[in-house]
């Protein structure tokens, strides 16, 4: 199976693939009590020999605690770790390097000032002496044992992110590692990087290693896993063979709803423009464009939902369109005018309401009081504050009816908030946000981690927006959520509007293709299938 | 201004460089620990104790050099206690420095006049001051011999000290091991290098140098032991590491221009009318530039990403206007 | 005042408490060392501090104008942390606001009331200059704030130092010192032969505009907000840069006004050796005082008692060293760092505490 064409050496072949899978996870149960989280819940999770097996689910599902606990880094409350058919005990990352499994962390465990042999050689250097030449003859012969060319001298804080993660890999092939864990392995890297990544998986998988990756981005699982776990609330929901799955499929399995009775909307009444973004284009940390060329509109008494998987520039375009990030190109106009210089305050002044992703240390204060996390956003209007001074009776007055007005239990004026539930929350971001009347309310992923009831009241408070006549921008990873409650659909794809739909039209298919890269064309050309026969997701 | 250069004598020297001395042992302490990523505020209060200590121990066990020996280890032992409340109980690490500095100022003078009555300093006639040594050889050539040699022996393992950690942080692999632990305590943590230990080792070695700083002052130089006797020296001594960048040699140099400095000053009363503070500034000022221009180089590498993406977005603008199709 | 008040507010002294219990336990400990008496070292030590003698003659008096500039230095500090700059810089503000005050108290001459006035409001001023420094620093360059103040600090040190020394030195004066200033310039004492007097009321004016001004205006609630969460400020529209500066504003202002008082109504002019740690002292007391104007206030009032009782009762009734007032101060600001030792045994005492009082608060989360 050696692939001699691949300039990969020989003896880096693992032979003898055995047949029992080559980890097995039996009934792993971690409990948090620092933030009182059933991070996994009686897992079950085993690995091929030789296979490509993607663990996918959102934030918080569990898939990284599920990994520390087999790379050795979190000790698990029950249950048992299988490799090779012999149980074992992982207690710290040396077993788990011991037994052959090495992990790729999605924040790199590199060393920026040193180069990359220092990074690869560090921790197991023979000597107590350094010898740098010898250092870098070894890494050097490693890379072209495994045709992942570096250049030992380079200093990893001037490689790109791609090459970061190849010296990663090299670090753990270094210490003989046959089972790879990379964690949100193509987070930071671009579409080029992700494509040589790929190949680089795929070569090492035919050489009978063992490849697990986490990810919540169905795209890649789909391109290059051979089977892919889905995981939800802390609890593995199933495995399935990725020639046998689509991507709306595994949303659905990620995310787990029932699905939802259409809610009740009035015919539109589209209004004008409130929100423009003319060819906008933001940078990321790294320096790659997060969003480029971005052009769309929202108008009055319509609910436009911005559609999927989490990583493709969702975040940057919020926080551009709120203020909180500034643009690299393009402009935007609120109301008709220019507000690229215009702060988030001033953003706000003029009728941005913004439901932030991250309700707990975005969207509000926890360490402290009801009544200030329900002022931020207003409180140097004249209704809270004269003179300088906050109208303390005032607020107290305003933060009672919120409670009363969206129901919130167990929170009251004058006291703290971090002990109510994730649904009375969002209800006090909710009833923040829409209390003074906005003109365009943005809503990040709403309803993540939501209860039923409040998922239904956050869907109810968002239609009623709608028909008094405000603009909504739904950023959702949810088709169901997008389905049911926008009039227009857009799909984001690697940081650019891959199409869009009306939503009236619109089936779950046609979403899923432009979510995974397809194009209109493609759909053009997919329609015409449909009709004949069964139609399957294009990788 | 003739008076003015008078002072730069070879006296002038061998004082700057006696006067570097304390400030040199904790600074190499001070930058071992922020290598280690441990920022250790608390060199004042090491220095204190070793002042103490070591001139008690000089004067009961009847000899200097063990004086030394007693003031390094008392020194240790603080660093030790100070890595146990950080690590354990994860005690803040200013709060704790500004504690130990608190209470060791005060509780030197404690136990000083608990021992020898109601007195502002104390000293003892038995107790002999660290000789200095004249290297037989080297003290005879022309220019360098006089500032090369008749140092006491602090001095010159002052010297030691510097070669030595140079040797360790950039050429050993246990240096290696530390400086990655200061630089990303978790990725060193996963190559298996115990993170706890080298900080814990960091602050121990600090505390037993800046421990034989201040019996530098007390046993070797001033022969007695006076309340706050360190004077602020150990955060001089901070400066010096900062100054230095953290690294052995910087801060070898940082010492020394402190050390010039404050020599400088006090010759230069006694010559002309230029006020002698006005020189002590010229170091601090240095550090405090070097901090703003160490900000301002990971500043420019944030802006840098952001403005190549811009630069790149202007440069598809113009091909697009060059080309209409797309 | 409810049960949820309650619990608030007892879970803020708890630990300060058991600090403060365990800081007098060590002294206990070292007067058994010392083979002095215990329980008298305890009763003279409260009595030199705090109390009053019987002919009328308060110590408590002089704890509370020595208190006077370690409240103004805390409450800059509580400014400071409250916003989330950890400035150290108390020290170097209140210097160069001692030395302005000092200079105009000789060089300018007004009349009575205004004299003082321009003082205090020209040392407000440096204060607050010298503490805009760091903060721009941090804000425009990312320049750490602790580092940035550790190192301004010495240069304020040398710098007054200088101007003290020959500037400002009065003639013929064997230490250096700056001439008295004016009496016009000098603030009233309460009582003859105290120091206790205006300043006093001045610190006490500024716990009470501290906290309404933290609390009750809309800048002190953006410094808050910037302070607890970045993320949040930024969200909500708070403008964190410009309230990281205001926060430094204040806050050197508030040190530059301890520095004037402390010239102004106690040495009634600047000399060599002016200053003592004050600045240090203010921090320690901030942290004590669980960075809150009123803990701030409680505490610094304490640590004077207890450095006081150590002078005057300890040293000369017993002959016990008075550092050993300085030495508790410490160890109680090493017991409240190292609050985590009390962690459990806070949760079990406050349980046991609740429980009798019958309030079933216990689990109340929905």
């Amino acid at each position: 199976m050696w692939n001699q064409t691949s300039g990969i050496s020989p003896e880096v072949y693992l032979k003898d693939m055995p047949m029992t899978p080559a980890i097995e996870m039996k009934g792993i149960t971690k409990f948090f009590t620092s933030t009182h989280v059933r991070a996994n819940d009686h897992v079950d999770f085993s690995v091929e020999h030789g296979e490509v097996h993607a663990l996918v689910g959102e934030n918080g599902a569990g898939k990284t605690t599920l990994m520390s606990i087999l790379y050795g880094l979190v000790k698990p409350d029950e249950g048992e770790i299988v490799i090779d058919g012999g149980k074992v005990r992982i207690g710290h990352p040396d077993d788990a390097i011991k037994n052959g499994i090495g992990m790729v962390h999605q924040h790199f465990k590199l060393i920026p000032s040193f180069t990359v042999a220092q990074n690869i050689q560090l921790g197991i250097e023979p000597d107590p002496f350094l010898n740098p030449q010898k250092e870098n003859e070894l890494v050097a012969e490693l890379a072209n044992k495994y045709n992942l060319p570096v250049d030992p001298a380079a200093r990893i804080r001037d490689l790109p992110v791609g090459m970061q993660q190849r010296v990663e890999i090299l670090k753990i092939l270094q210490r003989h590692a046959k089972i790879l864990v990379l964690d949100e392995p193509t987070a930071v890297l671009t579409p080029q990087e992700v494509n040589e990544l790929i190949t680089v998986i795929r070569g090492l998988s035919k050489l009978g290693y063992t490849i697990i990756f986490i990810t919540h981005k169905l795209i890649e699982v789909m391109s290059v896993a051979d089977r892919v776990s889905v995981m939800r609330g802390g609890k593995m929901v199933g495995t399935k063979k990725v020639s046998e799955t689509s991507i709306p499929d595994l949303a659905r399995m990620m995310v787990g709803r029932e699905v939802l009775l259409r809610v009740k909307k009035k015919e539109i009444q589209r209004g004008e423009v409130v929100l423009e973004t003319r060819d906008i284009s933001v940078s990321d940390v790294n320096g790659l464009a997060a969003i480029s060329h971005v052009t769309f509109n929202v108008h009055k008494g319509e609910i436009v939902a911005i559609a999927g998987v989490s990583g493709n520039g969702q975040t940057e375009l919020v926080e551009a369109i709120s203020g909180m990030l500034s643009l690299d190109g393009g402009e935007i106009l609120f109301k008709g005018k220019p507000i690229d210089q215009a702060s988030v305050g001033e953003r706000r002044d003029m009728g941005m309401a913004h439901i932030p992703e991250d309700r707990m240390v975005v969207g509000l204060n926890l360490q402290t009081t009801l009544d200030e996390n329900l002022i931020v956003s207003r409180y140097n209007h004249s209704e809270f504050s004269r003179y300088g001074f906050l109208l303390m009776k005032t607020i107290s007055d305003f933060a009672e009816k919120v409670v009363h007005a969206f129901s919130i239990s167990a929170a009251r004026p004058g006291e703290g908030i971090s002990m109510l539930s994730g649904g009375n929350l969002q209800k006090v971001v909710v009833g923040r946000e829409l209390s003074g009347n906005p003109s365009f309310i943005i809503a990040n992923q709403p309803t993540r981690g939501l209860d039923v009831g409040s998922i239904e009241f956050v869907h109810k408070t968002l239609i009623e927006e709608r028909d008094k006549g405000a603009g909504v921008l739904l950023v959702s990873v949810e088709l169901d959520e997008v389905l049911a409650l926008s009039d227009r659909i857009l799909v984001l794809y690697r940081g650019k509007i891959q199409g869009e739909l009306e939503t009236a039209t619109a089936t779950e298919e046609q979403v899923g293709i432009l979510m995974a890269g397809g194009t209109l064309e493609d759909l053009k050309a997919e329609r015409r299938e449909d009709e004949q026969g069964k139609w399957e997701v294009r990788s | 201004m003739e008076g003015f250069f008078s002072v730069f004598t070879v006296e002038l020297l061998n004082s700057g460089i006696r006067l570097a001395t304390p400030i040199l042992l904790a600074a190499l302490g001070g930058a071992l620990c922020n290598q280690a990523g441990v920022l250790n505020l608390a060199l004042e209060s090491k220095m204190l104790l070793g002042a103490f200590v070591g001139i008690l121990a000089a004067f009961y066990i009847g000899n200097s050099y063990a004086g030394l020996l007693v003031a390094m280890a008392a020194g240790g032992l603080l660093g030790l206690l100070f890595a146990f409340l950080y690590h354990k109980y994860k005690v803040d690490l200013v709060i704790l420095a500004i504690a130990f500095n608190l209470i060791i100022v005060e509780l030197t003078v404690f136990v000083m006049r608990a021992l020898f009555g109601n007195v502002g300093s104390w000293s003892d006639p038995s107790i002999v001051r660290i000789p200095d040594i004249h290297i037989p050889l080297i003290e005879d050539i022309p220019f360098l011999g006089p500032i090369l040699s008749g140092y006491n022996i602090i001095v010159y393992f002052s010297w030691l000290a510097t070669a030595v950690m140079f040797v360790v942080l950039y050429k050993m692999r246990s240096g290696r091991h530390l400086r990655a632990v200061g630089e990303n305590k978790s990725a060193a943590e996963t190559v298996g290098i115990n993170a706890v230990l080298l900080q814990t080792l960091a602050l121990v070695i600090s505390g037993m140098l800046a421990g034989l700083g201040g019996a530098f002052l007390s046993i070797g130089h001033l022969k007695l032991f006076t309340r706050n006797m360190s004077n602020g020296r150990g955060w001089i001594a901070i400066a010096a590491a900062m100054f230095g960048v953290n690294h052995p040699v910087g801060v070898f140099l940082a010492s020394l221009f402190f050390g010039f400095a404050d020599a400088f000053s006090v010759r230069i009363q006694n010559v002309t009318d230029l006020p002698p503070n006005l020189v002590k500034l010229l170091p601090n000022l240095a550090t405090l530039l070097v901090l703003i221009l160490i900000a301002l180089r990971s500043k420019l590498a944030l802006s840098m990403a952001r403005r190549r993406f811009r630069a790149q977005l202007r440069a598809e603008e113009a091909s697009a206007v060059a080309e209409p199709s797309s | 005042m409810n049960s949820v008040r309650f619990r608030k507010i007892l879970d803020a002294i708890l630990v300060p408490l058991l600090a403060v219990l365990s800081g007098l336990v060590v002294m206990g400990i070292l007067i058994l060392f010392l083979k002095k008496p215990l329980f008298e070292s305890y009763a003279i030590l409260f009595s030199n501090g705090f109390g009053c003698q019987a002919y009328g003659n308060c110590i408590f008096i002089t704890a509370l104008e020595r208190a006077t500039p370690l409240i103004l230095t805390g409450l800059s500090a509580v400014v400071a942390f409250r916003s989330g700059m950890f400035s150290i810089g108390q020290e170097g503000q209140y210097l160069v606001g001692a030395a302005t005050a000092a200079w105009l108290g000789y060089a300018i001459h007004l009349p009575p009331v205004l004299h003082p006035l321009v003082l205090i409001l020209a040392a407000m001023l440096v204060g607050a200059g010298y503490g805009w420094i760091p903060g721009i620093l941090k804000v425009k360059l990312g320049v750490n704030e602790l580092l940035a103040t550790i190192m301004l600090n010495s240069i304020a040190a040398l710098v007054v130092e200088y101007l003290v020394q020959f500037p400002m030195r009065a003639e013929k004066s064997t230490t250096a010192h700056s001439p008295v200033i004016d009496e016009s310039a000098q603030l009233l004492a309460f009582l003859p032969g105290s120091k206790w007097g205006v300043g006093f009321v001045i610190a006490v004016l500024a716990v009470i505009l501290v906290y309404i001004y933290l609390w009750r205006t809309k800048s002190g609630y953006e410094q808050r907000m910037a302070g607890q969460s970045k993320k949040f400020a930024l969200f909500g529209g708070i403008r964190s840069d410009s309230a990281a500066v205001r926060a430094m504003l204040i806050s050197g202002a508030l040190s530059g006004l301890a520095g004037a008082i402390e010239v102004m109504g106690v040495h009634r002019r600047i000399m060599t050796g002016f200053s003592v740690g004050l600045g240090f002292d203010g921090l320690t007391t901030a942290i004590l005082g669980q960075v809150h104007p009123i803990g701030v206030f409680i505490v610094a009032i304490l640590f004077s008692g207890l450095k006081l009782g150590a002078q005057i009762g300890l040293q000369l009734k017993l002959d016990i060293p008075r550092e050993l007032g300085g030495t508790i101060i410490g160890f109680i600001i090493l017991f409240v760092a190292a609050g985590k030792l009390y962690e459990e045994n806070i949760v079990r005492a406050r349980d046991w505490l609740l429980s009798r009082r019958g309030s079933k608060l216990k689990g109340e989360s929905q």
